[in-house]
C-alpha cells in the first residue's frame, strides 16, 4: 500500500516529541527551536505556534480536554498554555532543564522531569493544576510532590501517570524502569528493563508510551536498540521487540495489534554514512508476535518521536531532520493478519 | 487540503468559454468545456460528474475547534494550509508481512542492477561495433573485429601493445603483416572451422577450376588454396577450401569425398581435426 504523508516544515530544528490530543484532531509539536507548534491533523494546517521559551523545548503534552497544554524546556521554565488561543498562562521555574512534562489523565496534575545536570539531583516534580479557567494564571508556585530519581547515580528520562493516577511510571538512563506512588512519591517496583536483551553499552530509556485503550501497559524504548512490552500491575517484562539501530521512540496502536518504533543511528554520526545505511525508517512490529512486520521510509534523520493517533487512524513521526511526517494508514493496513490469526478467526468463525 | 495544493495544476489552462453544463435525468452532470492543448489545438473535453455528498460527524468540542482562530506565526495567515509549512509529501510503501525483508531486499537488488547496467552503457563501448558490450563479447567479431581494430590502432601506434604487428622499428614477418584489407593472417586468428582439405587432385588442376567446376554448387567459396611447390609452381596434388558455412562444407564433403575428378578419386577431410 502507499501512502500519501502530509510534511510539515513548521519548525527549523530536530524534533523532539509530537503528540496527539484525545480526540486527535490537533497535533502538538515541540523542537529544538523555540516555538511549539499545534496542527490540525486531517489537513496539516497550522493552528499557531507558542511563543514565549527561550531555547530548546524538550517536552509537550495536552490535558484531555484539550484545554491547556504543558511545555518544558532547556530555558528551565515549565509553561502552561491555552490552546484556544496560544497565550501562556503560567510559568514554573525548574531548578535544571525540563526534560518531560505530562498530564494526568484526569488532567488535574501535571509532572516535570528536572534533569541531572548543573549539580541539581534529578527529579520529578508533581504539581497540582487549578483547571477553572479564571484560575489559570494562577497556580500554586510549589509542586505539590518532588521525587528524587537519583537511583545508583542514574536520572530519570522519561515519565507518566498511570490511567488512575496512582502511579508514576519512569525509564531511567541506566535502563531501568521505576513505578512510584504519586502521591508519597515512595518507589514502588522497580525493573531493569533494558541493557539485558542486548550487548549494548547505551542502555538509556528514551520514550514511555502506554497502551491507548486503557492504559495498562506501556512500551519503553531505548539506546539499547530494543523497545519493550511491561504490565502496569504485574510489572513484569511482557515482550520484547529487537532492532538493528537505537530506539529514540515506540507507540501501541490501537485498532490492530502493533507498535511502532522509530530510532536509528545516533545524530551525531549521521553525517558519516548514506541515507540507506542510517535506518531512519518507522518500524512496525508485531505487539503479540514480537516480529517485525514492515518499515515506512521517509525521514532522512533519526526519528526522535512518534505518536498515533487515538483512533488507530494514522501516526505522526518527528524527525532529528527537522520535519513531520503525518500518515494516514490504507486498507491493507486494518486487513493484515498473521497467519495464525487468520486461522483462529476461520477456526472461530467456523465454530459459531 | 488537496484542493489547495492542487489547485495549481489546473490553473495554467486557459479557459476560452465558460463551461455548458446539461443536467441529466439520472442526477448526474455533463460538462462540456473547450480549451487549447499544448500543440494548440482546440479541444473539447466532455466529463460526468456525479456529485456524492459525504456526511461526516465529529466530536463536537473538534467541530469548535475547527474555528478557533490562527494564533502565533499563524496569526494573519488565511485559512487552508500555509504550503511554506505544510506539503504532501512523496509516497511511501508500506507492506506488512513477515516477508517485508525479502521484498526490499530483492528491490534493492533490482534498483542495484538497473543502476549498475546504467552505469555499463554508459562506459562500457565496443570498440568493434560500438554496442554496449565488452569489446571482447562482440557479436560482430568475427566479421568485423580484426579489421577495425588493427584500422583503429595502426594511426595511433602508442595506445595498442596487443598487437605486435604495429610497434614500430620491429620486424614483422610477412605472413603476420596485414593484408590490403587489414586482415592479419594468423593461424589463431583464421576460422577454419568450414575448411576442407581436399587431395588426390590432378597436378593442372587451379584454384579456378575447383571454384568454377568442382565445387561450383557449393558456392559462394570464401577462399580456395592449391598448395603448390614453391620453386617449379607445380601443383603438389591438394587444396585448402573454406565454404561460407560448416553445412555446406559437411555436404560437400558427403558428396565429393571418394568420387574420381580428373582420372584421380578424391579425398576430402578437415582441414582441422573437429574438436568432439
Amino acid at each position: 500500500m502507499a501512502m500519501r504523508p502530509i510534511k510539515l516544515m513548521g519548525h527549523e530544528r530536530s524534533l523532539t516529541q509530537v503528540k496527539y490530543n484525545r480526540e486527535g484532531d490537533l497535533l502538538f509539536s515541540v523542537a529544538k527551536d523555540n516555538a511549539a507548534s499545534i496542527w490540525f491533523s486531517s489537513n496539516g494546517e497550522r493552528l499557531g505556534t507558542l511563543e514565549g521559551h527561550q531555547g530548546v523545548i524538550w517536552s509537550i503534552d495536552v490535558d484531555p480536554e484539550t484545554n491547556l497544554c504543558a511545555t518544558g524546556g532547556g530555558d528551565l521554565a515549565i509553561k502552561l498554555w491555552k490552546v484556544e488561543t496560544g497565550q501562556c498562562v503560567f510559568t514554573w521555574e525548574s531548578p535544571s532543564p525540563v526534560r518531560r512534562v505530562a498530564f494526568s489523565s484526569d488532567g488535574k496534575r501535571l509532572l516535570a522531569i528536572a534533569d541531572q545536570v548543573m549539580g541539581h539531583i534529578g527529579t520529578i516534580s508533581v504539581y497540582d493544576l487549578k483547571t477553572n479557567e479564571s484560575d489559570f494564571n494562577n497556580q500554586d508556585i510549589k509542586p505539590s510532590l518532588i521525587i528524587e530519581t537519583d537511583q545508583n547515580n542514574s536520572k530519570s528520562n522519561v515519565a507518566n501517570f498511570t490511567q488512575d493516577g496512582k502511579f508514576i511510571i519512569s525509564g531511567l538512563d541506566n535502563g531501568y524502569v521505576n513505578k512510584y506512588d504519586s502521591n508519597t512519591g515512595e518507589l514502588i517496583q522497580s525493573i531493569q528493563a533494558h541493557g539485558i536483551h542486548t550487548e549494548e553499552k547505551n542502555i538509556s530509556i528514551t520514550d514511555i508510551q502506554f497502551a491507548p485503550e486503557d492504559k495498562s501497559y506501556f512500551i519503553t524504548s531505548s539506546k539499547d536498540k530494543t523497545a519493550t512490552l511491561i504490565d502496569v500491575e504485574s510489572f513484569e517484562i511482557l515482550k520484547v521487540y529487537k532492532a538493528d539501530a537505537p530506539m529514540n521512540t515506540a507507540a501501541i496502536t490501537p485498532v490492530k495489534d502493533f507498535v511502532i518504533l522509530g530510532g536509528g543511528q545516533e545524530a551525531r554520526n549521521v553525517t558519516t554514512t548514506a541515507e540507506s545505511q542510517g535506518k531512519f525508517e518507522a518500524r512496525f512490529y508485531h505487539k503479540i508476535f514480537e516480529e517485525e512486520i514492515g518499515r515506512v521510509k521517509g525521514h532522512f534523520g533519526p526519528l526522535n518521536t512518534v505518536a498515533v493517533h487515538p483512533n488507530g487512524a494514522g501516526y505522526a513521526s518527528g524527525g532529528e531532520d527537522g520535519f513531520i511526517r503525518v500518515h494516514e494508514f490504507e486498507k491493507s493496513y486494518f486487513d493484515f493478519l498473521f497467519d495464525a490469526e487468520r486461522s483462529e478467526k476461520a477456526a472461530a468463525s467456523g465454530n459459531i | 487540503m488537496s484542493t489547495a495544493i492542487g489547485s495549481w495544476a489546473d490553473a495554467g489552462d486557459e479557459f476560452s468559454a465558460p463551461p455548458e453544463i446539461i443536467v441529466n435525468p439520472d442526477g448526474t452532470k455533463t460538462v462540456i468545456t473547450f480549451r487549447t492543448n499544448q500543440d494548440g489545438k482546440k479541444v473539447k473535453i466532455t466529463q460526468k460528474i456525479r456529485e456524492i455528498k459525504v456526511e461526516e460527524k465529529v466530536h463536537p468540542l473538534v467541530a469548535l475547534r475547527k474555528n478557533w482562530k490562527k494564533y502565533g506565526k499563524e496569526k494573519n495567515s488565511p485559512p487552508g494550509p500555509d504550503t511554506s509549512t505544510t506539503q504532501l509529501g512523496e509516497k511511501v510503501e508500506l507492506k506488512l508481512g513477515l516477508s517485508w525483508k525479502q521484498v526490499e531486499k530483492k528491490e534493492e537488488e533490482e534498483k542495484a542492477q538497473e543502476r549498475a547496467s546504467k552505469i555499463a552503457v554508459q562506459t562500457i563501448k565496443c570498440r568493434t561495433c560500438g554496442g554496449d558490450h565488452y569489446t571482447a563479447k562482440c557479436p560482430f567479431k568475427d566479421t568485423l573485429g580484426v579489421s577495425t581494430e588493427t584500422n583503429q590502432t595502426t594511426p595511433e601506434p602508442s595506445s595498442t601493445q596487443d598487437s605486435s604487428s604495429s610497434q614500430p622499428g620491429r620486424y614483422v614477418p610477412r605472413h603476420l603483416r596485414p593484408d590490403a584489407q587489414g586482415n592479419v593472417q594468423s593461424k589463431e586468428a583464421r576460422d577454419d572451422s568450414s575448411t576442407l582439405r581436399i587431395s588426390q587432385l590432378n597436378s593442372f588442376v587451379d584454384e579456378d577450376m575447383i571454384r568454377n567446376e568442382l565445387l561450383a554448387r557449393f558456392g559462394p567459396l570464401q577462399r580456395v588454396t592449391v598448395v603448390r611447390n614453391k620453386e617449379s609452381g607445380e601443383s603438389r596434388g591438394f587444396a585448402y577450401v573454406t565454404f561460407a558455412t560448416e553445412e555446406i562444407a559437411q555436404k560437400a564433403l558427403d558428396l565429393l569425398n571418394g568420387k574420381g575428378y580428373h582420372s584421380l578419386i578424391l579425398h576430402l577431410e578437415w582441414s582441422k581435426k573437429k574438436k568432439t
